[in-house]
């Protein structure tokens, strides 16, 4: 009695404060769209960033970079600072970190060190959508203080609205409002098949047989090939979480990867931006019929050996996965998607693979927020910093510089204007993808002249799923959170790859998940839901 | 009197670089005990950790709320504290009596080689260790999995049956620190008076009635000292073992799953600074519970051998 | 003395029985680290094909032609460990000593006080962030030598520790004659105490050599990114740590997350790291001993 009262006048609450922020926001987005009808201001403050340069204070920018594979930078930032000083009177001191990227990050944030740019996104430690509900990053519209329109506005024209306007703009501390530049990148989610297609051929079959089939009804090529190649021979090769979607259609909801996922939003795999016979409503996944059968259908695949039974162990399943790869020791396996990776697979494994998608690209929130920098609020400069952030995603050379180091020494250019690299590009080596506008790069001798074209027409075409821009904010029901991750830690994975039997565990697991607060979880986000779509609808 | 003061003086004067240490590494920091009861958010106006501190909205034992929130939770302590138990005796037991047998070896060099052997699991971390293991237990290409298969065998599932795990992870535990507690137990033994051996042997005492009577009560102080800190510790596990050794499989948790490993499992769900710092209150809380609980039984049997 | 069996021994069966014991428990304890250095010689073709295994299919340097490739940065923080190690214990036992010591003097006016100023901290901390806090913006702790070894400079569990050898070595009297002889506090600690106590001092430094050989953690957080100063572990631990972070997100960072686990260094790269991580401090370990063993003698001829 007393927790559905709790729960109740917490809804109340987040219905409230959604409301209070959807008209913020609408304020943000008049204030934006001014900004944009208005082009003198933006001429004149990019004016002023380039012609005065010499005026400025000089400042030295420190900021976090993910997933790189730096050991040697003196040769670029002795370029690059060069070249910042010149533009904007900045000396950067970047902070290459690996893919490492966790605690001492969140450390640094929650001690309040100046550092002034972090690399945020959906997925790493300093979440965006949280870390900025907690008041960590600037807000870069602020209607007070419109970094964005001061020294942005340049970057924020070249950027896909779909970046910009729906992926960003969140709820913050300081109102519903744009949090952290965008990087423009791989912007669509896309699940395939990853087929070995010498070994199917073999068999006689062709992609044709794959494609006009599903997930279920793969058992009779992946028989004939376990046959063929005898009993050590596991033809599926799965991540089993990645699995559970591709076979049922769900996505990722964003604000609920700590709990491994357990709620989902389905799609029409048809036409990704319709919505579902189940509506716009999010479910606890595992309780669904179609999670039912995938669970009996993946069970049935792992009794006739069609599944390595390591794929089960979560700290095994990836090297195995790579290494039967490599091997080409499989005939389909489950990959997330981004354009030219068949050719690229292909290439690294040495045999003929193809991707076969099992819905159309689409975007959600997840892959729009999938690699931004953020502004820290601890950072004493952080009107130099947007001016940096600017430059970097619109100054090809600069944002050449910052990936691909200094040209003659880390690569060369090929007659048409493609990057080769060097062998000192093993000492620099930034995850391109992390750092900013990949589409104002040139094209590597692999991707080929016009990949950039090609990269933001299919980017740029991609749907947008019904709830885009929804992100679950979870810090109301943080206990039941955490219980609920542990529940799922412990059934998902076995379950998923048919470790174990679904007809005794998953009822285990669903009475378990209920006992320890999946409901009020899911009552939460669904009210937030609601609300949500209710302000998108405006 | 003047002797006495200098005297004092001196000693302070031993202790204070430590002391600063301590003051400034450890106690200026338990300043950020209040986390536990605060929903920590940035202050805005002018962010610092203490500012931010300072200005986050106190919840009371919000934070706490998710240690006992799960249904889990008795498992989870039982898992946490059996081990413990279990551990501290068996390890106990096998690191004093390693180390009385090491001492008895004749040829010391011999029993240098042993020691520096015994010591070699402790260079190895969880990570590596669990390669080892799963070297035995692969599910498929295992060498205990390809034995079982020869013999025309039932092939054990070792990473989805929990039944099996506590005596796994009671072999690694041992496995791993045995060498490494004696030898503080070793150098202790060193340290006895070899004179009193002598006299001993000369009136005809055995060896087992020496290692009563001798070995066992010099080695008493050391035994009580690390058994009242391990019992500060029994809320504690070892996370790398119960995380890494398992390959973190979801069947194997209630075997598997202790405090520590629920904790880091909840707060990469949540990752909530004042939860982290709840739990690990907690733990402390019950720590020192113990540490003065054993610490009194202690001294009430032997004085000097107690902690304080 | 050398042939002859040294009197008050067990008897020779027992000793074999002894001998089997301990035997059989090194056999055990050794063979992962011979497991570990089959791995690292093992070809990467071998372990995908059949896993890890005492007898690979295929031999190959591959590994350790790839770490010496790293070449400068291996090197690097090899040198930073063994200046970290070595410098970080030294300053570990002189403290150590001196606070132990006074602990250990029943005649110390506040010893009931500071031993429980020390005990207090190994139940209590304020926990990571504060400490973090106050290392990096009060004492400034960020890309040194000292930003790791301070943190890590004092260990209570050690200490007290250091306190109980001190208690079953050293016989009071030998502070109290040393008082009447005219010497000083410090003098009498450190040409009579510490002479004496050589057995415990090796033990505690021991185990803090290898504390600071093995830290990764506190570099992580106190010279992250800093190549000049990290610490041949937390390369080790960086390795381990991209795994394992593309392992949780690979489904998030999408296509990326596969290529770039196919370039991330190998099992047998880790393997052979180990190798080359645990090698020195093995080597290392002997030299303490012979103080402990020494400390043996020492007895043995006293009597």
């Amino acid at each position: 009695m007393k927790k559905k009262l709790i729960a109740s006048l917490l809804t109340a609450a987040m219905v409230l404060s959604m409301t209070a922020c959807g008209n913020s926001g609408g304020d943000a987005a008049e204030t934006q769209s001014t900004a944009s009808t208005t082009p003198q201001t933006s001429d004149s403050g990019t004016d002023t960033a380039s012609t005065s340069a010499s005026d400025l204070e000089p400042v030295t920018l420190k900021m976090y970079l993910c997933g790189n594979d730096v050991t040697d930078d003196s040769k670029v930032m002795e370029e690059l600072n060069k070249l910042l000083k010149e533009k904007i009177n900045v000396t950067l001191e970047p902070i290459w970190e690996t893919w490492g990227y966790g605690q001492e990050v969140v450390l640094s944030l929650q001690g309040g060190e100046p550092i002034d740019i972090y690399f945020t996104c959906s997925w790493t430690e300093n979440e965006y959508n949280k870390f900025a509900r907690d008041g960590y990053y600037v807000r870069l519209d602020d209607p007070n203080n419109n970094l964005i329109e001061k020294y942005a506005s340049e970057l924020w024209e070249t950027l896909p609205e779909v970046l910009t306007q729906t992926g960003a703009a969140i709820n913050g501390a300081d109102g519903f409002g744009v949090y952290a530049v965008p990087g423009y990148k791989d912007i669509a989610t896309q699940n395939c098949w990853d087929i070995n297609v010498p070994l199917l051929e073999k068999y006689g079959y062709t992609l044709d047989d794959i494609r006009n089939t599903d997930y279920y009804g793969f058992g009779e090529i992946l028989q004939t090939v376990k046959d063929g190649e005898g009993a050590d021979f596991y033809p599926l090769l799965i991540e089993g979480a990645v699995l559970e979607r591709m076979a049922t259609n769900s996505i990722i909801v964003t604000g609920d990867s700590g709990t491994g996922n357990f709620m989902s939003y389905y799609l029409d795999p048809n036409d990704v931006s319709k919505e579902t016979s189940y509506g716009i409503k999010l479910l606890n996944k595992y309780a669904t019929d179609e999670f039912a059968k995938f669970a009996a259908q993946t069970r049935e695949y792992y009794l006739k050996g069609f599944i390595d039974p390591a794929c089960s162990n979560k700290d095994q399943a990836n090297e195995m996965r790579t290494a039967s790869q490599n091997l080409g020791s499989y005939l389909i396996g489950t990959q997330s998607y981004a354009l030219g990776y068949e050719l690229q697979a292909s290439q690294e494994r040495g045999f003929e693979v193809a991707m076969i998608p099992c819905t159309e690209p689409y975007v959600d929130t997840t892959s729009a927020q999938g690699a931004m920098m953020a502004i820290s609020t601890a950072s004493k400069n952080p009107e130099r910093a947007m001016m940096f952030l600017n430059l970097l995603n619109t100054d090809p050379e600069v944002m050449t510089l910052m990936n691909y180091g200094v040209e003659g020494v880390h690569y060369n250019l090929t007659d048409d204007g493609c990057v080769e690299f060097t062998e000192e590009r093993n000492n620099f080596k930034p995850w391109t993808n992390g750092v900013g506008n990949v589409t104002i790069l040139p094209p590597t001798v692999e991707q080929g002249v016009g990949f950039w074209d090609t990269y933001k027409d299919y980017y740029g075409n991609a749907k947008e799923i019904p709830i885009l821009g929804f992100a679950y904010d979870g810090s109301g029901v943080e206990a039941e959170m955490g219980s609920v991750a542990n529940v799922v830690e412990e059934y998902l994975l076995p379950l998923c790859t048919g470790a174990v039997d679904p007809e005794e565990k998953l009822p285990e697991f669903l009475e378990k998940l209920e006992q320890n607060g999946v409901n009020t979880v899911l009552d939460d986000a669904n009210a937030q839901l609601e609300s949500f779509m209710k302000y998108k609808g405006n | 009197m003047k002797g006495k003061t200098k005297k004092t003086l001196l000693l302070t004067t031993m202790v204070l670089p430590g002391a600063i240490w301590f003051f400034l590494l450890r106690y200026v920091p338990m300043v950020g005990m209040a986390l536990a009861f605060k929903d920590y958010k940035v202050y805005i106006k002018d962010p610092s950790f203490w500012n931010n501190l300072h200005f986050s909205k106190w919840v009371g034992f919000k934070n706490f709320k998710f240690l006992f929130s799960s249904t889990d939770t008795g498992k989870i302590i039982r898992n946490t504290v059996g081990y413990n138990v279990v551990w501290i005796i068996l390890g106990l037991v096998l690191s004093v009596g390693m180390a009385i047998i090491l001492n008895e070896i004749t040829r010391k060099r011999v029993a240098k080689v042993y020691q520096t052997l015994m010591f070699f699991p402790y260079f190895l971390s969880w990570v590596v260790a669990s390669y080892f293991v799963l070297a035995f237990l692969d599910p498929t290409r295992g060498l205990i999995t390809s034995w079982q298969m020869k013999n025309g065998m039932d092939v054990i599932n070792w990473y989805h049956e929990p039944k099996y795990w506590p005596v796994i992870l009671t072999i690694c535990n041992i496995w791993k620190n045995t060498g490494y507690s004696c030898i503080l137990y070793l150098a202790a033994i060193t340290g006895i008076d070899t004179t009193q051996y002598e006299a001993a042997a000369i009136d005809g005492a055995t060896k087992w009635q020496q290692i009563k009577h001798i070995t066992l009560p010099n080695l008493r102080p050391m035994i009580c000292i690390l058994l009242i800190m391990n019992v500060g510790k029994i809320f504690n596990a070892d996370f790398g073992l119960f995380y890494s050794v398992p390959l973190n499989s979801g069947s194997l948790f209630p075997a598997t799953q202790v405090i520590d490993t629920y904790v880091y499992r909840t707060l990469t769900a949540t990752s909530n600074i004042g939860m982290s710092t709840a739990a690990g209150m907690f733990q402390q809380l019950v720590g020192f519970v113990c540490i003065m609980i054993a610490n009194r039984v202690v001294s009430k049997i032997d004085a000097d051998s107690s902690l304080f | 003395m050398k042939k002859t069996r040294p009197v008050n021994s067990v008897s020779r069966v027992t000793e074999l029985i002894f001998h089997i014991i301990l035997i059989a428990f090194c056999l055990i304890c050794v063979v992962p680290f011979i497991f570990v250095i089959i791995i690292s010689f093992t070809s990467q073709q071998s372990i995908r094909e059949i896993g890890y295994s005492f007898i690979p299919n295929e031999w190959s340097l591959e590994a350790y032609k790839y770490a010496f490739k790293m070449g400068q940065l291996l090197w690097r923080s090899y040198f930073n460990s063994f200046f970290i190690t070595v410098v970080g214990t030294i300053c570990t036992l002189i403290v150590t000593i001196m606070y132990s010591y006074a602990l250990f003097r029943k005649d110390f006016k506040f010893r009931k006080f500071f031993t429980f100023f020390c005990f207090f901290t190994m139940i209590f901390g304020g926990g990571l962030a504060p400490t973090y806090v106050v290392c990096k913006t009060v004492l400034g702790l960020s890309n040194s030598y000292a930003a790791v070894i301070v943190p890590m400079l004092l260990n209570p569990f050690n200490l007290i520790v250091m306190r109980t050898f001190f208690q079953s070595s050293v016989p009071m009297e030998l502070v109290d004659a040393a008082a009447i002889d005219g010497s000083g506090e410090y003098s009498t600690l450190f040409r009579i105490i510490v002479p004496v106590s050589k057995p415990g001092i090796a033990t505690v430094g021991l185990l803090t050599a290898l504390a600071y050989w093995n830290e990764w953690f506190i570099p992580k957080l106190y010279v992250s990114g800093d190549v000049k100063h990290m610490p041949l572990q937390y390369l080790l631990m960086e390795m381990q740590e991209k795994v394992d972070f593309l392992i949780k997100n690979s489904s998030l960072i999408g296509a990326e997350a596969s290529s770039i686990a196919k370039s991330l260094p190998q099992n047998s790269l880790r393997m052979a790291l180990v190798v080359l991580i645990v090698v020195p401090i093995a080597f290392a370990y002997p030299f303490f001993q012979r103080y402990i063993i020494a400390g043996l003698t020492i007895g043995s001829v006293k009597g």
